[in-house]
């Protein structure tokens, strides 16, 4: 099994599903990247339990994995101002990240536990875009969230972040 | 727990906790982590694996982890996005204490190669866990750790540098004097020449190299604990041990065998660094070794130095020239050795040849300088590496020995003419008629001396001088060797040194054409009428060349007087208004004396122009009287009685009364027996007196010559800066003149008085000259 690029690698998921990829593939998320560099590859041939993930989620973040196998890899802590500050996705990705909401929390949960950074990215910058220009009261409305600030506090944080706001 | 019982068996897995609980969590984790630190060489399993993984995970991302320990390790108030893992945190690093603390006391049992062997295998143990660990433990790195230290918790490290800080801490503390006193004895038992498994050491200035830690970056790593814990001692023991041997050794061996053993040692210690010991250590290494195994002996390589020079050991010397090049200042004492070596060498070679300096032949002489050049830059070149300040230590000891030896004892000039004797005794032609090439590697020679005359004035003077007396007599040996000798002093001196010098050369060649010229112009005109005597002219500029007009009257014979008047007809209207003065006392010419009885062939006397006016005075009749002759010739009468010595001695004439001197009185007759062995006799030649009267009269002009140098670089200084201080224009003077000669400071103030005197300059206050345009 020397050819890297043709290796597989079996997941299963909490919900008991095995899911075959390639390596290349699964290698997106850091975690099984730095398993099997410890574990070696005979790792390879044994299943690959992802207790924290279901059939359904795991599945889309492999098709997202799949489209982007060929990404360059980002190195280890990219912090760079670009990937932190522009909220622009790319439009492959924005297709991809139109789901119902829950769905969209369980792929920024399961990239964060698969450490696939910039899955995470990608999520949390569409939640960013669908909290932008909203009113804290369409916030709520959009993530039904109950509000649970007395009108006092909520006036007090208010005058304490007034220098955000626009204008 | 101990570890001798862990490593019987792996510990079972407890059952995946519940994400919200600590102690069931960091159960579980222990147990893992157990595993990885313990039993890696057993493999761990995938559920494992990802186990701890998740259990990490899904502690820190559980809402509300309850510690059970009540005071709260994490603090009470949970605000905001407070990051759970402080917990993990700490009880990883009990866990990693208790593993050391275990690890400490299992070293106790060993020591020396033992416990290097102990240290090894642990260290590699450790570390290659603490890399499963820190994967493992990735979201606790992720998180709480990366948020830590962006608020600046000082402490705080990422899981793998915190295993190896607590190594550091614990351990490392506990048993590194050990460590490193193992290290040494194996260096020790190695430069005592046993055999040893280097690569333990190279394992352990590999493990201290890792654990240095930059506190105020913790991304960054210093080398700080392993220049602490190992270097130091390292250099110290390094240092102490080659006291100790080198002391030992030089008092039971010779320097020369010394310097090998320290030749060796030092060798060895360079390859010491590269077979296991950090490549930072080379610097501080070779500075500890530099200490003890030269600069401490310094002194006695030094004295050494001279024994080393008189017996001419050159590989010993480049030895200890190599091994005291390493320390700061170690070579200048060499080197003045050195100097005043050489400068011994060159007098005591000048002394042997000295016996007889009146009649020193100046190959003789310039040999003796050069001989002891060649031995000692040959020296320079195999013992000291051609290094520029032995050169300059050479060049200062030649031009001391050149300048002032027993030869010139009166003064530097002899050293100058001697060496333009030898230039025109090889550029003159000669009858052994040297090789082209071996010339003008002579030359080349010379000009080594050449470049260490201070009074390289004194050389022009002369060499002028001969010169002019090659190129009027035409017995210079090939035109080639003389523009080659032009051309480099040039080089040496520049254009203006040799600007007169090229000049006569070409005064001579021109004169060759105007010759050419002229024969035809006698050839159309005499046609048979008038055969003329066959001539040749040279026409030398006046003030180029370094001669005088004749010292006396003279009435040439009609003969020549028909011919020169001719020649000057021809000139006058080729260069209109140039004016042409006779140098008779130059001239020369041939005549066949037909009167002998003794031979069938005629003889052919080569005579100066003098003499052939004297000669020919007696195709009138055999016997002419002094004062006859004087009044015929005009000479004067040092000149005639010169003449007339010349012609006795040769006994071409006789004298009556024969005693005394040519004098008033006197009556010469033409000798009819004359007799020679060769056809040719040559007449024209100079007495020894006059040689002598010549050298000196040049000595003198050199002086007054000195005089105008002086004068004119003053005035030139003192036009360009208008106003100086009289010792600045002194200092300033020297500089301008010292590639001549070097001039004396009383000199100097002489030529500045007489220019006062003379109102190019004149006094201002505060010992302040002014010129005056």
């Amino acid at each position: 099994m020397s050819d890297v690029a043709n290796q597989k690698i079996t997941l299963v998921s909490n919900d008991n599903v095995t899911i075959t990829v390639d390596r290349l593939v699964a290698e997106r998320s850091m975690l099984i990247k730095n398993m099997l560099e410890d574990l070696g590859d005979t790792a390879l041939e044994t299943e690959v339990p992802i207790p924290n993930v279901n059939e359904s989620v795991l599945k889309k973040v492999i098709e997202w994995c799949e489209h982007h196998k060929a990404d360059p890899p980002t190195s280890q802590d990219d912090d760079s101002d670009s990937r932190k500050k522009t909220t622009d996705i790319e439009e492959w990705d924005q297709k991809f990240m139109q789901v119902d909401q829950e769905m969209l929390f369980e792929i920024i949960l399961a990239s964060n536990y698969l450490d696939i950074k910039p899955l995470l990215d990608v999520g949390c910058k569409t939640v960013a875009n669908m909290i932008k220009g909203k009113s804290p009261e369409e916030i709520r409305k959009t993530f039904n969230i109950t509000n649970d600030f007395t009108p006092e506090e909520e006036e007090q944080i208010r005058r304490e972040n007034e220098w955000a706001e626009d204008r | 727990m101990s570890v001798a019982t862990q490593t019987t068996t792996a510990p079972r897995m407890p059952p995946v906790p519940n994400r919200e609980d600590l102690d069931a969590t960091w159960k579980y984790l222990e147990t893992g982590v157990s595993r990885i630190m313990v039993n890696l060489q057993e493999g761990i399993d995938m559920t494992t694996y990802m186990g701890v993984y998740t259990a990490v995970h899904n502690f820190c991302t559980s809402q509300k982890a309850v510690s059970s320990n009540n005071q709260g390790v994490i603090g009470g108030a949970h605000r905001g996005a407070h990051l759970l893992g402080e917990d993990l945190y700490q009880n990883l690093i009990s866990y990693l204490n208790n593993y050391l603390k275990d690890l400490v006391v299992e070293s106790k049992k060993h020591s020396d190669e033992a416990l290097l062997a102990f240290y090894i295998r642990e260290w590699d143990r450790y570390t290659t866990a603490a890399k499963y660990v820190n994967h493992l433990f990735r979201y606790l790195n992720r998180h709480w750790v990366k948020r830590e230290m962006e608020e600046g918790k000082k402490n705080i490290y990422d899981v793998y540098t915190l295993h190896l800080v607590q190594w550091r801490i614990t351990l490392f503390s506990e048993v590194h004097e050990k460590v490193m006193g193992a290290v040494l004895k194996m260096v020790e038992k190695q430069r005592h020449g046993e055999t040893i498994e280097h690569n333990q050491i190279k394992s352990i200035v590999d493990s201290f190299v890792s654990l240095g830690l930059d506190e105020a970056d913790p991304t960054k790593s210093t080398l700080d604990v392993y220049r602490f814990n190992f270097e130091r001692p390292f250099l110290e023991a390094t240092k102490a041990f080659y006291q100790a041997e080198s002391t030992q050794f030089v008092a039971e061996n010779s320097i020369v065998e010394y310097m090998k053993k320290a030749e060796a040692r030092l060798e060895e210690e360079e390859q010491r660094v590269t077979m296991y010991l950090h490549p930072d250590i080379i610097l501080p290494l070779r500075k500890a070794c530099n200490v003890a195994l030269i600069a401490d002996h310094s002194t006695l390589l030094r004295d050494e130095f001279q024994v080393l020079l008189d017996n001419d050991r050159v590989e010993d010397m480049h030895r200890m020239y190599l091994l005291l090049a390493r320390i700061a200042d170690g070579l200048d004492p060499l080197r003045t050795k050195f100097e005043a070596h050489v400068r011994k060498a060159g007098l005591a070679s000048v002394s042997k040849v000295a016996a007889d300096a009146d009649k020193l032949e100046p190959k003789v002489y310039v040999d003796a300088l050069l001989e002891v050049h060649a031995q000692y830059q040959s020296l320079v070149k195999k013992a000291f590496r051609d290094e520029p300040e032995f050169t300059r230590s050479l060049d200062n000891a030649c031009k001391e020995f050149v300048n002032r030896n027993e030869i010139c004892k009166d003064s530097t000039s002899r050293s100058p003419e001697l060496l333009a004797k030898y230039s025109d005794s090889l550029l003159k032609k000669s009858a052994g008629g040297a090789e082209e090439s071996d010339v003008e590697n002579t030359l080349t020679q010379l000009m080594i001396v050449f470049k260490y005359i201070e009074d390289k004035d004194v050389f022009q003077k002369f060499y002028g001088k001969f010169l002019a007396r090659r190129l009027v007599n035409t017995n210079s040996s090939s035109d080639d060797a003389e523009t080659s000798m032009i051309s480099k002093l040039k080089e040496a001196c520049g254009f203006e040194y040799t600007n007169k010098l090229q000049r006569m050369f070409q005064d001579i060649q021109i004169s060759k054409d105007l010759n050419t010229g002229y024969k035809e112009f006698e050839a159309k005109l005499a046609d048979g009428e008038y055969k003329g005597i066959d001539a040749t002219y040279s026409i030398l500029g006046t003030g180029m060349w370094p001669l005088a007009p004749p010292n006396t009257d003279f009435t040439p014979p009609p003969e020549i007087t028909k011919a020169y008047e001719r020649f000057q007809n021809f000139y006058s209207k080729k260069h209109n208004g140039r004016k042409l003065t006779w140098l008779w006392q130059l001239c020369k010419g041939e005549v066949k004396a037909n009167y002998c009885k003794n031979s069938k062939v005629p003889y052919t006397f080569q005579v100066s122009t003098y003499q052939m006016a004297v000669l020919l005075l007696f195709n009138e009749k055999d016997s002419n009287s002094y004062d006859d002759i004087a009044k015929a010739t005009q000479l004067t009468s040092d000149v005639l009685d010169s003449t007339m010595g010349i012609f006795l001695k040769a006994k071409v004439l006789t004298m009556s009364p024969a005693e005394g001197k040519p004098a008033p009185g006197k009556t010469f007759n033409l000798n009819y027996d004359f007799k020679s062995k060769k056809i040719r006799v040559n007449l024209n030649i100079g007495v020894k007196s006059e040689q002598k009267q010549e050298s000196d009269e040049t000595h003198k002009t050199i002086e007054e010559d000195r005089k105008l140098l002086m004068q004119s670089a003053i005035v030139r200084i003192m036009k360009a800066r208008k106003k100086m201080k009289h010792t600045n224009l002194v200092s300033e003077c020297i500089s301008q003149i010292r590639s001549r000669f070097i001039p004396k400071i009383p000199d100097i103030k002489k030529c500045i008085d007489i220019l006062l005197e003379k109102e190019y300059l004149e006094r201002l206050d505060d010992d302040e000259l002014g010129y005056l345009a």
